[in-house]
């Protein structure tokens, strides 16, 4: 298919600046506060999807409030970056229990094959995205914080 | 007692009064072209800094005021510092003649609202508003920088193309009023009972786009075309340098409208002067009509900078060289011979 | 290399180094340019400041855990460079994706190709200096991400595909806001064009500038609408079909001249193109399952490949090499950008200072993909 490609305007068109007066025309009529398509972030929280992929987070059993997580390295052996370290004991009856799970979140690129890749639902990317944070070491995750989420520090104004 | 009143206490206090209105006119300019830019583009522009971003021009100020004065390695110390005062003190003296409004009287005394009545009032602000060129072509040279010499060539050839052609499209209202005094120009309109747009509409366009094309903003924002140039002339310039430099650009801005407003629009004067039924409208001052006035076109150039793309230098000197100039000599000669026919 | 001051005194030459912080090189391209005046007699271009390896790291990652990294090379395309993979895997494994997988494929390829377009149209018209129009077009992007986040949690890196299919199902609500898209967008490229096409500054700009003929563009290796644009009808949908693109109806723009006008036309229409296909792919995304069998560790079986797509920006292809383990023995790109940029010197030369960024921007380089 070829391209329609006008060869100038006619000069009746260009002495009266009717393509300029076109564009004129469309910025003018935008001018209306309703146009506006600013999203005013920090005062008004912007509504993330329900798939969002942010912050990660472990879940314990709403019932018994023990850890949902089997101590598997699934999602240690799924992640591309290697930020998961999974460690775990035996308990007598020979069953694997979670000790210590890291997170290095300045790692991460958030692609989701953790979460895939886990097999309960336990480790679940949530739709906290505000993961700013003041040091380095901050950002390795541990058991405690993956289970209570980040607790950031709120400026009101 | 009266010659230390008329010649020192007046004056005196209109040069700060002009100042200081300039200045926050200057800085609210500012705001002015982020808001209005920003809602013809969907958006909201500044909204943090007091309520609706009233304030960001201050917080601006103050922090252009508070960075570090940085003078690149290599740059001619003395010309990198005087290039922006060069360029400022035009661009604000040229207020001096600018007829904001008529005599009026205050306290019984007659009080005119300009600061001086030059009987060459027009030629006064083409020269001086010219010098303001000479900043920013040593400003670009003495920042021994690529970018910056490159925008500063391209004003120069830019702003000295462009003048020609400004100063002829101006030559139909001398004509027309017979005086080089702008306080004469808007009486004279009064006079005829016609703003000289409708006399000269086709020197009002050039003069127009040649003013556009002098303050250097869109669509002929050459020098400074920052997605060419980074900054152009002012690239590495920063801090309470370059807000010198903004200064001038958004004053000089003020000045062309003005000076369009004041040959063109009857600077002070109501639409329609000679129309008697409309005399009611002489209730509003004459400082607003101009105000009024002045605001529209400055209106004009945030527009067109939001809705156009920028010419190309080359093109740039085309339109001014090869229509602009034509046009304006054929403007003057087409007058000049209207005037003596029909006045005779 | 000369010292400032023997090019400024001693010869009419200046050499001036455009980027890598420069504001209109879309990224970190730098563009060493020899200019007599504002006139540009050579153009170098230096890359690699954003090289990152990701050939290497392919070999180092398994199959699947290789997409998320591809994300990052084009990432403003970043759901084509996923189903060129894919893809390219698949055929390697010998599976096909199911029919839904394949029509939902489609869709969010092609919403992500005019997603690419508007950002494209975008900058592109901002080199050129007309600003606003650069809002609206990310007015219009902001649509088609919202409608990636929904589907798969991600706005610009995706990681949306996976091998061998899909990993989520569409959402609730996802057919309506594609049609409310679909619907709506036509009208939005004409308030593009009304702010472009007639404009007789951007025609100035752009008409005649970066000529690039029909066999100069072969002879470089040009792939995608600059191709198409040089006049010559070449669209690997439609001479190769992959995933679902021979079941839907759509024509491939064609200019003439092959100048910057004629590409920013051929990208306007492509994207009209684009919507045709999504409005015709959501009605009727079929039924049935969205992953084909594949096993959880992908073993593809000795051998090599050679599968490309049309990305936005033109012919991406990946060239895959096998050798039964779970990890790729070789893995290589081609790059739409990085071969179209080849053509920059010969674009530019003899033009103007001024010229060298509408040629940058119609390009449409993205420098992740160019250095990788």
């Amino acid at each position: 298919m070829k391209i329609a490609r006008s060869e100038g305007l006619s000069l009746l068109k260009k002495i009266f600046l009717v393509d300029l007066i076109k564009g004129l025309m469309l910025t003018f009529s935008y001018q209306r506060p309703s146009a506006s398509y600013t999203e005013q972030y920090p005062k008004v929280r912007p509504k993330v999807a329900q798939r969002y992929r942010g912050a990660p987070r472990l879940n314990n059993d709403p019932e018994t409030g023990e850890t949902l997580c089997i101590a598997c390295n699934l999602c240690a052996l799924a992640c591309p970056e290697y930020c998961i370290e999974v460690a775990w004991d035996r308990t007598e009856a020979g069953k694997k229990a979670l000790t210590t799970f890291t997170f290095d979140l300045s790692r991460c690129m958030f692609c989701g094959l953790c979460e895939d890749a886990c097999p309960t639902p336990c480790l679940e990317l949530t739709q906290d995205f505000e993961l700013a944070l003041y040091g380095r070491n901050d950002m390795k995750w541990d058991r405690q914080k993956l289970e209570e989420g980040n607790q950031p520090v709120l400026y009101s104004k | 007692m009266d010659f230390l009143v008329d010649f020192v206490l007046i004056p005196s206090i209109k040069i700060g009064v002009v100042f200081g209105v300039v200045s926050l006119v200057v800085a609210y300019l500012t705001l002015l072209e982020r808001k209005v830019i920003a809602f013809m583009q969907v958006r909201l522009g500044p909204m943090r800094v007091g309520p609706y971003g009233l304030l960001q021009p201050i917080a601006d100020g103050l922090k252009l005021m508070l960075k570090e004065d940085i003078v690149p390695s290599g740059a001619d110390r003395m010309v990198f510092t005087m290039a922006p005062i060069i360029t400022l003190i035009p661009a604000f003296i040229v207020f001096a003649v600018i007829p904001f409004g008529p005599t009026i009287s205050i306290l019984g005394r007659d009080v005119s609202l300009y600061i001086t009545d030059l009987n060459i009032g027009v030629l006064y602000v083409l020269s001086v508003s010219s010098i303001g060129i000479l900043g920013v072509i040593l400003g670009g040279w003495a920042s021994n920088s690529k970018y910056p010499l490159l925008g500063a060539l391209r004003s120069a050839a830019q702003m000295v193309s462009y003048e020609v052609a400004l100063g002829f499209s101006i030559i139909g209202v001398l004509m027309l009023s017979g005086s080089l005094s702008l306080v004469d120009i808007v009486e004279s309109q009064r006079d005829s009972g016609y703003w000289y747009v409708f006399l000269q509409p086709v020197g009002f366009i050039l003069f127009f786009v040649c003013g556009v094309a002098e303050t250097n903003r869109a669509p002929f924002d050459m020098p400074e075309a920052e997605t060419e140039l980074v900054a152009g002339f002012h690239t590495e310039y920063s801090g309470f340098r370059f807000s010198l430099f903004f200064l001038a650009e958004y004053a000089s801005m003020i000045v062309i409208t003005s000076m369009t407003v004041t040959l063109f629009w009857g600077g002070w004067l109501r639409p329609f002067p000679n129309i008697e039924a409309l005399a009611f409208l002489d209730l509003i001052p004459g400082v607003v009509w101009f105000g009024l006035k002045v605001l529209m076109f400055l209106y004009l150039y945030l527009w067109f900078r939001a809705s156009w793309p920028r010419y190309r230098y080359d093109q740039l000197m085309n339109l001014g060289w090869l229509y602009l100039l034509p046009i304006a000599i054929g403007n003057v000669i087409v007058t000049a011979v209207l005037v003596l026919v029909l006045r005779g | 290399m000369t010292t400032d001051e023997q090019t400024l005194f001693d010869s009419n030459e200046i050499t001036l180094s455009m980027g890598p912080q420069h504001p209109s090189t879309h990224g970190v391209l730098q563009v060493k340019l020899k200019l007599d005046g504002e006139r540009v007699l050579d153009a170098e271009c230096v890359i690699g400041y954003l090289h990152r390896g990701v050939e290497k790291l392919g070999e180092h990652q398994t199959y699947g855990q290789f997409l998320p990294t591809l994300d990052r090379m084009d990432y403003i395309a970043a759901v084509s460079n996923c189903l060129g993979y894919c893809e390219a895997i698949e055929r390697l494994l010998g599976i096909e994706a199911p029919p839904r997988a394949q029509y939902v494929r489609v869709l969010l390829t092609e919403l992500n190709r005019i997603s690419s377009h508007l950002l494209w149209l975008g900058t592109h018209a901002l080199d050129i200096g007309a600003m606003t129009v650069f809002l609206y077009c990310f007015r219009e992007r902001e649509e088609v991400l919202k409608i990636f986040e929904n589907y798969c949690g991600a706005r610009l890196t995706t990681h949306i595909f996976r091998i061998g299919g899909l990993q989520y199902e569409i959402y609730d609500g996802f057919e309506e806001q594609v049609r409310t898209f679909v619907k709506d967008f036509p009208k939005k490229i004409d308030e593009y064009e009304q702010l472009l096409t007639e404009n007789r500054i951007w025609i100035g700009r752009t008409r005649g500038v970066g000529v690039l003929t029909k066999e100069e563009a072969i002879d470089l290796g040009v792939t995608g609408p600059c191709l198409r644009a040089s006049g010559l009808e070449w669209d690997i949908r439609k001479s190769n079909p992959y995933a679902a693109y021979s079941e839907f109806d759509f024509e491939i723009p064609v200019g003439e001249y092959g100048d910057t006008y004629d590409r920013y036309l051929c990208r306007i229409e492509e994207m009209r193109q684009s919507n045709r296909i999504v409005a015709q792919a959501v009605e009727k995304i079929p039924d049935g399952p969205i992953k084909a069998k594949v096993s959880k560790i992908i073993k593809p079986p000795v051998g090599d490949i050679y599968h490309s797509i049309e990305a936005p920006k033109g012919e991406l292809g990946y060239y895959v090499v096998s050798d039964q383990t779970t990890l790729p023995y070789r893995v290589r790109v081609r790059p739409p950008s990085y071969v179209n940029l080849q053509a920059l010197r010969q674009m530019v030369t003899g033009h103007m200072v001024a010229d060298v960024v509408a040629v940058i921007g119609t390009l449409d380089i993205v420098l992740g993909e160019v250095d990788r």
